[in-house]
């Protein structure tokens, strides 16, 4: 097993990044009772974690035997009846699925299963946990009308069913069920923090690892305990004991976005937007999601090649187009339509500098 | 217009009477007279006058050029064996002038040399009509006779020339009932159709080579009202089949059409003198889930026919030697018949597999000149009152629809109205709702139209009925999204002219702002706002177009992506499947291709190991190997066997590629093969690979039995501490086997105790 899986932590006690968060939820739970759940923060800081943790805590070693299950549902929408296929991990006690998967079809998975679950209150042997426990993820995908629909089924089923909502951003999660959510914030790790993970890390498998480096892979990861933790097994599969300056292998798609940056920064004409445009296609197609690539890379990519003056400017196109994009539907359109303004600036600015 | 007056002085019976010019008049019972001849300028009046006269005189019925046309057949059909019948002309001569009946029927072409559609197209609809003659008639083409082709050359001289001298060319000879060569033996008919398809010596040349067949479905396309039904038709029958017609009114699920079908096209009559069958499928684009049963019944017989043609050559040379068309190809549902499908959109969907294995033919619009001729005609015929120009105008503005013009033509000739030029618009002429194919708006979207034809509209209807013009076509189009992807996939490759990039910016700032809209009204379902999606195309035709042709391809690109991604997905869909649910759970698609596949990739290629045998490698090789094993089982990966596939990487050479390739099974490494990248992770030798797949079939083996054992074992002792023990037992034991390099599998269960000999015997008693 990977270092990320075989030293992720099971049980509250033993979290290493978010312990104060973790001593919180173990009080929450200690009277066998818990309010809603919404567990939101960037990918990679270990709100999953967090939730396995609680929900041992809750339930014991019965809630880790979980098994997949491909379920098929019928649903009576009215005129017709529409089928749907949603695969869920569910113990005994709890059930986990994401709904978003179901497209925009989202609304009746959150209006018929959801319900469906929650309804059928569990029998307890002891008949002391009379609740289920549903985990949702991603709801910040969810449609509008499914976390409306949401809404209602908190408050209708409270008395049998616990939600646990998980989402990177809560901003997309709707007023209404953030209010009724005990909101739950998971920062992403700070570089300290991934240094002691991965110092406890090195300390279990036995590996000398240089204080330095464990800063360098920190920084690398951006924030995030599962790219840290990956790529310290990748340098350590790499190289043997580590060596100071030993090169932390970077992420292939942000390699990739690098290169058509700088394939911008090369010549800005239509031609070599259509080259760019087949090069943007090769990442969606490989379930990179589209904000990821136009906010988080291609924008750091080209700001660091950049002047000063023109970084405001373009940060700024960078922010429209990224919002165009949430709104519409094709993200290719949104990110050429970025790219092309791009060139524009700066192929106005090349020639104002240079003549 | 020239027009023969009969009047006592200016007639006579020699020509040196008569001062100025004169022409030759000869009246049916053939006497020939001169006549004087005058140019009037044809006003409402004076036709009235001529008309009545000319009726009372009992002169002329006809004008003279169909005199000269009615002579030139009067040859023609002499020399084709006489197969015309006298009275024809009879027919010919007494017109009448029923009203009742619609002009578009009433003067549909019936022979082949009346066709409005393209010269070019009607031959080759023909020649390949032809091309089945050997299958259907069992006959070769023949080369013509020395005396047919000579009058056939002065046949079509003569037409030549009238075309060019008289405007109404091919007016008379559609007049001739075509019926009365229906009851004429096979033979001749074949013979009679086939001089008539060589027009040209050129043809009978190469019919005599005869080319190998291969496309056995004729598909044609083009606009409505063009003439594809009447060609096809004309054709059909001009060749000596009996057309058998399907269209969109009868029931196209694919189990009646089938039946149909072969009815039609493997079966003879019974009866000696009927002519074989051709089929025509009309509108075959017409409904896409009833009309997909036609194409799907059309592919099967050719797919099936392609799969023993070598056989049925066979049996075509054997009935060819026997004479004796009728009996052959009953066994296999092969398509023995013609078969032409006419449709309006090529590109529709359900026409896809069709297009790839039948001969196209798109069909051009006729010049507007040929089509106003032909109009003319008809409303002399009709008397109804028009000019040339008014009718050029009512042409233009249908876009050479002739079904569409003659049935405004009859409207207005019924409500006694006459055609005036400036009020096409306005009137009630009827405009056709034109949906277009996409390609053909994309087409106009990227050229600018040409500033002739431009001025000229604009002359008619005022400046902006170019934009009038695109807005009417983009969006009784309707399909925005489709338009704007096709604009999009293009757009970059248009040749224009933008150093600065703004052009651009602002035309995907255009496309982006339609999909916004597009997504916006699927969401409020507010269609109403689609009205705005075409102002959107237009302001980007505004921006890049040219007067160059664009280049234009089919956007595939997008639908190529999406497929990809779904792909992709299922991909990992299934790998998850697999994985147990403690690692599945922090493992989605996103997590996966943006932090976990690079890094997974390099541990799973560790570039310390050596592909050598277990025994010679050291502690720390071992410990990593065993780990590397124990990641693999853990996440389901191992290697396996894929066909040999090029890898474009440049250290690969041809040598190389001969040898089996091991690839990770589930094909994550696909995740990083980025287009024009060399990923970064390193790859596992061959001897490396097949290592690992052994050692993790092993593992796998020995967790599995790890488990089934751990599992009897509590059942069998029921309780929790001894199942410990077992396990710990367990563990022991499989220490001690996996020092034992085999590993044997005892199957539970067998027995043959039930087993006894019985004899028949026993049975029967």
């Amino acid at each position: 097993m990977l270092w990320v899986d075989k030293y992720r932590p099971r049980i509250l006690d033993k979290m290493i990044v978010h312990e104060e968060v973790a001593q919180n939820l173990k009080k929450l739970v200690s009277e066998q009772d818990c309010p809603h759940l919404l567990f939101y923060g960037p990918p990679g800081s270990g709100k999953k974690t967090l939730i396995m943790a609680l929900l041992k805590e809750m339930f014991g070693p019965a809630a880790e035997k979980v098994k997949l299950e491909q379920k098929a549902w019928k649903i009576d929408a009215g005129t017709r009846t529409i089928e749907l296929e949603l695969a869920m991990l569910a113990s005994t006690h709890h059930v986990e699925l994401n709904p978003s998967d179901a497209g925009f079809q989202d609304r009746y998975i959150v209006q018929e299963i959801i319900k469906e679950m929650a309804k059928n209150r569990p029998i307890d042997s002891k008949g002391k946990k009379g609740f289920k426990v549903l985990v949702l993820n991603e709801v910040d995908k969810l449609s509008k009308e499914a976390q409306h629909s949401l809404r209602r089924t908190m408050e209708k089923y409270s008395a049998s069913c616990r939600l646990i909502l998980c989402c990177s951003s809560s901003s997309r999660v709707t007023e209404a069920v953030r209010s009724r959510c005990l909101n739950i914030r998971v920062n992403a790790p700070s570089a300290e923090e991934i240094v002691k993970v991965l110092e406890f890390i090195a300390k279990k498998e036995s590996i000398q690892l240089p204080p330095e480096f464990a800063a360098r892979i920190a920084v690398q990861s951006c924030r995030s305990l599962r790219r840290a933790i990956l790529s310290f097994e990748t340098c350590r599969v790499q190289q043997y004991p580590f060596v100071m300056n030993q090169a932390i292998p970077p992420m292939d798609w942000e390699q990739y976005v690098s290169e058509i940056a700088s394939d911008i920064m090369k010549e800005q004409s239509p031609k070599r937007l259509f080259q760019v445009r087949g090069k943007i296609y090769e990442l969606l197609v490989n379930c990179i999601p589209p904000e990821i690539i136009l906010k988080v890379k291609l924008l750091s990519e080209l700001l660091k090649k950049l002047d000063a003056e023109l970084k405001h400017e373009v940060c700024h196109w960078a922010a429209y187009y990224e919002h165009r994009m949430r709104l519409g539907q094709k993200a290719i359109f949104h990110i050429e339509a970025f790219i092309a303004k791009f060139m524009s600036i700066y192929k106005e600015f090349l020639i104002a500098t240079f003549g | 217009m020239a027009e023969a007056l009969a009047e006592e002085k200016i007639l006579s019976r020699y020509a040196v009477e008569i001062d100025g010019d004169c022409m030759p008049v000869t009246s049916p019972s053939g006497d020939r007279v001169y006549a004087k001849m005058q140019t009037w300028k044809m006003g409402v009046e004076g036709l009235k006058k001529t008309r009545t006269e000319k009726i009372k005189d009992g002169l002329l019925s006809d004008p003279i050029s169909d005199v000269i046309r009615k002579l030139d057949q009067d040859t023609f059909s002499k020399a084709s064996l006489n197969n015309r019948e006298s009275s024809s002309h009879a027919t010919q001569l007494t017109v009448p002038i029923a009203s009742e009946q619609l002009w578009v029927e009433k003067y549909a072409p019936c022979s082949f040399t009346e066709l409005l559609s393209d010269e070019q197209t009607n031959r080759e609809v023909l020649f390949w009509l032809k091309q089945w003659d050997s299958c259907v008639f069992g006959s070769q083409f023949r080369a013509t006779t020395d005396d047919v082709v000579s009058a056939l050359r002065h046949h079509s001289s003569a037409v030549q020339h009238q075309k060019t001298s008289d405007r109404r060319s091919f007016s008379v000879k559609g007049i001739t009932p075509f019926s009365s060569q229906y009851g004429k033996p096979l033979k001749a008919l074949d013979r009679h159709s086939d001089k008539v398809s060589s027009f040209s010596e050129l043809w009978s040349k190469k019919s005599l080579v005869d080319p190998p067949h291969e496309q056995k479905v004729l598909l044609l396309c083009g606009p409505p009202g063009l003439g594809k039904t009447t060609l096809a038709h004309v054709a059909a029958k001009h060749c000596g089949y009996q057309v058998i017609e399907i269209n969109a009114s009868d029931d196209r699920s694919s189990s009646t059409i089938e039946s149909k079908i072969l009815g039609v096209v493997q079966m003879n009559s019974v009866t000696v003198d009927s002519k074989p069958k051709c089929l025509v499928i009309d509108e075959i684009d017409g409904a896409l889930g009833e009309g997909k049963g036609a194409v799907d019944v059309i592919l099967k017989m050719v797919v099936s026919d392609k799969k023993n043609s070598g056989e049925k050559e066979g049996s075509c040379q054997k009935s060819l030697a026997e004479k004796n068309p009728s009996k052959k190809g009953h066994k296999f549902a092969t398509l023995l018949r013609p078969v032409i499908c006419i449709c309006n959109d090529l590109y529709a969907p359900a026409l896809r597999p069709l297009r790839q294995i039948a001969r196209v033919h798109m069909f051009a619009q006729p010049t507007i000149c040929r089509v106003v001729n032909r109009l003319k005609y008809i409303c002399h015929k009709e008397g109804f009152k028009t000019n040339s120009i008014a009718l050029a105008a009512l042409v233009e503005y249908t876009e050479c629809d002739i079904r569409s013009c003659l049935n405004t033509l009859q409207f207005l000739n019924k409500k006694k109205e006459t055609l005036h030029m400036f009020d096409i618009g306005s009137q009630v002429v009827g405009r056709k709702d034109v949906s277009r194919s996409c390609v053909d708006i994309w087409k106009e979207v990227f050229q600018k139209r040409k500033p002739k034809r431009e001025k000229r509209s604009a002359n008619l209807l005022g400046g902006n009925e170019d934009l009038e013009h695109m807005y009417s076509l983009i969006s009784s189009r309707g399909d925005y999204e489709l338009t704007m992807d096709g604009i999009h996939e293009n757009l970059l490759r248009l040749p224009y002219h933008d150093p600065m990039m703004q052009k651009t910016v602002r035309c995907l700032d255009m496309v982006a702002v339609s999909d916004l809209l597009h997504q916006y009204i699927m969401r409020t379902q507010q269609m109403s706002l689609y009205v705005y999606q075409p102002p959107v195309t237009i302001s980007i035709s505004r921006i890049v177009a040219r007067v160059e042709k664009p280049n234009i391809e089919w956007p595939k690109s997008l639908q190529r992506a999406r497929a990809m991604f779904m792909e992709r997905k299922d991909i990992l869909k299934l790998w998850q499947n697999k994985i147990s649910p403690i690692i599945l759970r922090h493992l989605t698609f996103q997590n996966f291709a943006e932090d976990f596949v690079s890094f997974f990739l390099h541990v799973l290629a560790p570039p310390t190991l050596r592909p050598v045998a277990l025994h010679l490698l050291s502690e720390r090789e071992r410990d990593d190997l065993a780990k590397l094993v124990n990641t693999m089982v853990c996440y389901s990966v191992t290697y396996k066997n894929s066909k040999v596939e090029h890898l474009q990487g440049p250290q690969n050479h041809g040598a190389t590629s001969d040898i089996p390739m091991l690839s990770l099974d589930p094909p994550i490494h696909i995740f990083v093969n980025f287009k024009d990248y060399q990923p970064v992770y390193l790859e596992l030798s061959l001897a490396m690979k097949q290592v690992l797949v052994h050692e993790v079939e092993k593992k796998r083996i020995l967790l599995k039995s790890l488990d089934r054992s751990l599992f009897a074992s509590r059942y069998r002792k029921g309780s929790n501490i001894d199942s410990k023990i077992a396990q710990n037992i367990q563990k022991v034991a499989t220490a001690g086997r996996d020092s034992r390099p085999f590993l044997f599998k005892y199957n539970e269960g067998f027995t043959n105790a039930v087993r006894r000999p019985v004899k028949i015997r026993e049975l029967l008693l």
